[in-house]
């Protein structure tokens, strides 16, 4: 069913990746509630200023866009903290209830991704109550040349701290450029000859391809690509019900979510993560198997994650070179009309069906594992190395990916000064928002990163974020595959370094407008 | 108690059957079995190793002494046993979500059976009416049953490899050599002890463990 | 109709009611139970010894469960079809609670039967191989006071036998030493080929030729995985 969703009583950052909307600059702070009755009244005052998700423009029931954005989230203890009743607590999700730290072991973070090595605020958090980490608050600013518009939303939040200091504080170490430790983290878009470009630091184009879901207004003509794969080839978008608590989801139920409804109602998880991205261990891997991929180390690089890395083509649409020159060249002709639309269909609007073999995609590649659409309903094939897609043997093509789709939300963070060095601070802080931590974000992140069963790969990783491993005897390997048809042997990649490694996260509630209130309030009740 | 071995988990289902609807129920397996086409959602998730369902009549508990009493009871039952790869949540959800209708017409004939869909309930019928395993033995824990279907690939295609190119040219043995890899590009994946599916079993393992190191420093076996 | 068979692979299904006494203020079957909690603790399992066998479990049924969670069939609330439903009918439509009067031991057992398709030649090798394991798990049911040897064993589990309604094979139903030979030889050659990659013809023909004599793909008993291997390093 196709209802408008109550778009103020959403916080906007679920509902929108800022950085798409003109937002380039973030900071993030996370607090400690020292005070209960002062750290309610310290949410109350943020949430006076909180951007919802109404739309932007000057029509009727639209808000003038601002210049800069704040959102809220809270964690267990946060919650607790704030004297949420016990019988609404044991209503959340018991991943959320432990936080991101003790699941390392489901989620792979072990050896340069374990705790021990995250930055100082997530090593400490949860470890005593002093430093437990409770509110983030998000702050994403527009860039002007005339202010410095992240610099005031900072002062403002500043100020209410101070006003509040009695009861919340400021939770320090974070690391930064040059091992400093700061009270906050930045994240920005990556520069590329004093532009801006959509990049990370591995030169890769992200943020492509968000999942669209019913009743979001400004995703309603983006579903190709990005909603359900349907037995016709249509698209639809996705039950609200997975990325918004009180919604029905696509198992046509709500979400399990705590009591009373309006806690919940229009909230949602949120998995905050900062990934280190080593970036001359990825440059000299690149080069070395680079060398000796056919195709050439551009190509290869598209191999690991799915796209080209310069303007994010599908592999699937634009396989080999000459494809992607074809591509290249209708991608130009959409960005010279500023053809948002047309832009958006050529990136996002593919399916696997013509690439069940994995010979343009590799199994193995970034986009395939965290999405592989509707390509798990594979059965072997008529020729050795092939796999087809055995049509309605599952309910809908999408029935196995359907349920584990996140938005993606949060922006790159640091520079890159010197790509022979791997310790500067580079990387992205990625936020993932889903209705159900552990059948989402933990599952996607365990069985499709760190394994790849479903994949017919066994316990071959994903190659990007992979938790590969420096033990020769469980060195990482990766086949990129070749089509079935033809005369080329499959390239495999061996002794794959970990590119990427976790400094820290945790799991918070995005609380709706409503429930911020009534926890600001201290009126939660679900008796 | 442990539902797993390695990569493998084995569940047990036991659900009452009404003795006037049985018939039905077994005819809807015979089917099954007859026509595999049936089965292809099964087939196509591929995450199990083995699976069976046994349909026991009220009257037909094994008896084997006079002096055991004999059963005295108002439903026929039904056990499912299956043996499968990843963790109970994604194995009961990638059937709720891939084949609820062939999931339901095998258990709607039993009490109070909730359907496959929406997700709670089934889930909440599968925990209510599970047993668990106390000893399971698994021959290759270190594999799925992907791993074992692909090995099989593996192997006939060594051997024929090696008697096709027996008298080939260096050339030519290459060019066989490629195909050999391409045929096998999909059956190559490494096999690692398993990743961790539950934080419960986890930690079951490691408080053996200490149990055991701790036996050894006691003195004991 | 039934059958336990799917090609050359067996599904055995055995219940055993054990007798319902007490030793040391312990009742028969929670013994059992307990000794097969130990069986975890050791290095692997008994039925590692047990040749042909793929997957097998163990437990310990106490009792059949009542329903009472509502139900979503026809039959469930076949009842409200009349619009006015006496109370004596709303009454008998409640599930009715059923008790076992034994409990009983469940082994549920997936191995190689081959084209013979009998269970004979699999329980005469589990009694030879884990015989005393068999009477420390079995002792206490009711019938097995009268096993002594092989033939006997074999004829107490067809007794506690039952057939399989729909047995479902989704891996393969080769004799185990095919299976794991099969294992073996993937994870080397995935190996080999990335060892092998990009070399010259010749290297890689004299390499693969020292493969093959070294993997020996067609015999079964050696180099292999064993049975029950857990770990990569064994």
């Amino acid at each position: 069913m196709t209802k408008q969703l109550d778009l103020l009583d959403i916080q906007g950052h679920v509902l929108r990746a800022y950085g798409r909307f003109h937002y380039p600059l973030a900071r993030y702070i996370f607090l400690n509630i020292k005070d209960e009755s002062i750290g309610r009244d310290f949410v109350g005052a943020i949430s006076k200023k909180v951007t919802t998700a109404v739309e932007w423009g000057n029509g009727p029931g639209q808000v003038e866009q601002p210049p800069w954005t704040v959102n809220i989230a809270l964690t267990y203890q946060g919650l607790k903290q704030l004297g949420i009743p016990r019988s609404s607590l044991i209503g959340f999700s018991p991943e959320f209830v432990s936080g991101m730290k003790e699941r390392k072991d489901i989620l792979g973070d072990d050896g340069p991704s374990s705790p021990e090595h995250w930055d100082p605020i997530w090593r400490e958090n949860r470890e005593t109550r002093e430093k437990d980490v409770h509110i983030f608050i998000a702050l994403n600013a527009q860039f002007s040349k005339d202010s410095d518009l992240l610099g005031e939303s900072y002062d403002w939040l500043l100020g209410v701290i101070k006003e509040h200091q009695k009861g919340v504080a400021v939770l320090g170490g974070h690391r930064g450029d040059d091992g400093a430790l700061l009270d906050y983290q930045d994240a920005k878009i990556v520069m590329e000859n004093g532009l801006p470009t959509a990049k990370e630091h591995f030169g890769y184009t992200d943020g492509i391809s968000d999942p669209v879901f019913e009743g979001v207004p400004y995703d309603a003509d983006r579903i190709n690509g990005r909603g359900k794969q349907m037995e016709d080839g249509s698209w639809a978008p996705l039950a609200t019900g997975e990325f918004l608590l009180g919604h029905i989801d696509e198992a046509k139920e709500y979400p399990p979510a705590p009591n009373p409804i309006l806690l919940s109602r229009n909230g949602t998880y949120m998995v905050y993560r900062k990934l280190h991205e080593n970036v001359a261990t990825f440059e000299s891997y690149l080069d070395e198997h680079g060398k000796k991929f056919p195709g050439g180390k551009e190509l290869l690089a598209a191999k690991f994650v799915g796209r080209w890395r310069d303007n994010g083509a599908p592999l699937t649409t634009a396989p080999d070179a000459d494809s992607k020159a074809e591509f290249d060249k209708k991608f130009k002709e959409a960005e010279d009309k500023n053809d948002k639309k047309a832009i958006d269909d050529l990136l996002s609007n593919f399916t696997y069906d013509n690439d069940m073999s994995g010979g343009k995609c590799p199994f193995s590649a970034h986009i395939r594992r965290i999405n592989p659409r509707a390509s798990l309903e594979m059965i072997e094939g008529d020729k050795p190395g092939s796999l087809k897609m055995n049509p309605n043997a599952f309910d809908t093509p999408g029935a196995l990916s359907n349920r584990r789709r996140l938005l993606r939300r949060g922006l790159p963070y640091g520079e890159v000064k010197d790509r022979s060095k791997d310790n500067g601070n580079h990387g992205i802080i990625i936020m993932m928002v889903n209705a159900d931590i552990n059948r989402q974000f933990e599952f996607v992140q365990q069985q499709w990163i760190n394994y790849g069963n479903d994949f017919r790969a066994g316990n071959d990783k994903e190659i990007i974020l992979g938790n590969h491993s420096a033990n020769d005897k469980f060195s990482s390997k990766a086949v990129i595959q070749v089509d079935p048809d033809s005369d080329e042997t499959p390239y495999i990649l061996s002794k794959i370094p970990r590119f990427v490694e976790t400094r820290g996260g945790d799991y918070f509630f995005i609380p709706s407008m409503t429930a911020l209130r009534m926890i600001a309030q201290g009126v939660i009740d679900p008796t | 108690m442990s539902n797993i071995a390695g990569k493998a988990y084995a569940m047990n289902v036991i659900s009452p059957l009404r003795p006037y609807l049985t018939w039905v129920n077994k005819l809807i397996f015979w089917y099954a079995a007859k026509k595999p086409s049936n089965l292809t959602g099964l087939i196509t998730l591929s995450l199990i190793h083995y699976a069976r369902w046994v349909i026991i009549d009220r009257d037909k508990f094994p008896h084997l002494d006079p002096k055991q009493p004999k059963e005295d009871l108002s439903y026929n039952y039904m056990l499912f046993f299956s043996n499968f790869n990843g963790s109970w949540d994604q194995y009961v959800d990638s059937f709720t979500f891939a084949i609820p209708g062939g999931l339901d017409l095998l258990w709607k004939w039993t009490v109070r059976y909730p359907k496959s869909v929406a997700l709670t309930p089934f889930h909440n019928y599968i925990q209510y009416n599970q047993i668990e395993t106390i000893h399971y033995y698994n021959a290759y824990p270190l594999a799925a049953s992907n791993d074992v279907k692909s090995a099989k690939s593996v192997k006939s295609a060594l051997i024929k490899f090696q008697q096709d190119t027996q008298n080939a040219s260096d050339d030519d043995f290459m060019k066989s050599y490629n195909a050999l890899l391409r045929g096998l590009q999909h059956d190559l994946g490494d096999m690692h002890p398993t990743p961790i599916v539950s934080m419960s079993a986890y930690q079951v393992q490691k408080r053996q463990k200490w149990h055991k190191k701790n036996d050894l420093q006691l003195g004991g076996k | 109709m039934a059958s336990n068979i799917s090609g050359n692979a067996y599904a055995l299904t055995i219940l055993s009611p054990i007798k319902n006494g007490l030793q040391d203020e312990t009742a028969y079957a929670d013994i059992v139970r307990n000794r097969l909690q130990e069986w975890n603790a050791e290095n692997n399992s008994p039925m590692a010894l047990t040749p042909d066998t793929y997957l097998c479990r163990f437990f310990v049924l106490d009792d059949v469960y009542t329903e009472t969670l509502p139900g979503a069939n026809a039959w469930d609330t076949v009842v409200d079809w009349l619009p006015f439903v006496p109370n004596f009918l709303r009454r008998w439509a409640w599930p009715k609670e059923d008790h076992l009067k034994s409990r009983y031991l469940v082994f549920s057992s997936n191995f190689y039967c081959g084209p013979e398709g009998t269970i004979d030649a699999y329980l005469r090798a589990m009694w030879v191989a884990i015989g005393d394991r068999i009477k420390e798990i079995w002792g206490y049911c009711y019938g097995f006071e009268d096993v002594n040897d092989a033939d006997q064993f074999i004829a107490y589990m067809k007794k506690c036998q039952l057939t399989a309604t729909l047995f479902f094979v989704g891996s393969t139903d080769d004799p185990l030493n095919e299976q794991l030979k099969a294992l073996y030889l993937k994870q080397e050659f995935a190996k080999f080929a990335i060892d092998n990659q990009g070399l010259d013809k010749t290297a890689l023909r004299n390499n693969f030729q020292a493969f093959f004599d070294r993997v020996q793909p067609a015999n079964l008993s050696a180099p292999t995985w064993a049975a029950g291997k857990y770990r990569l390093e064994d």
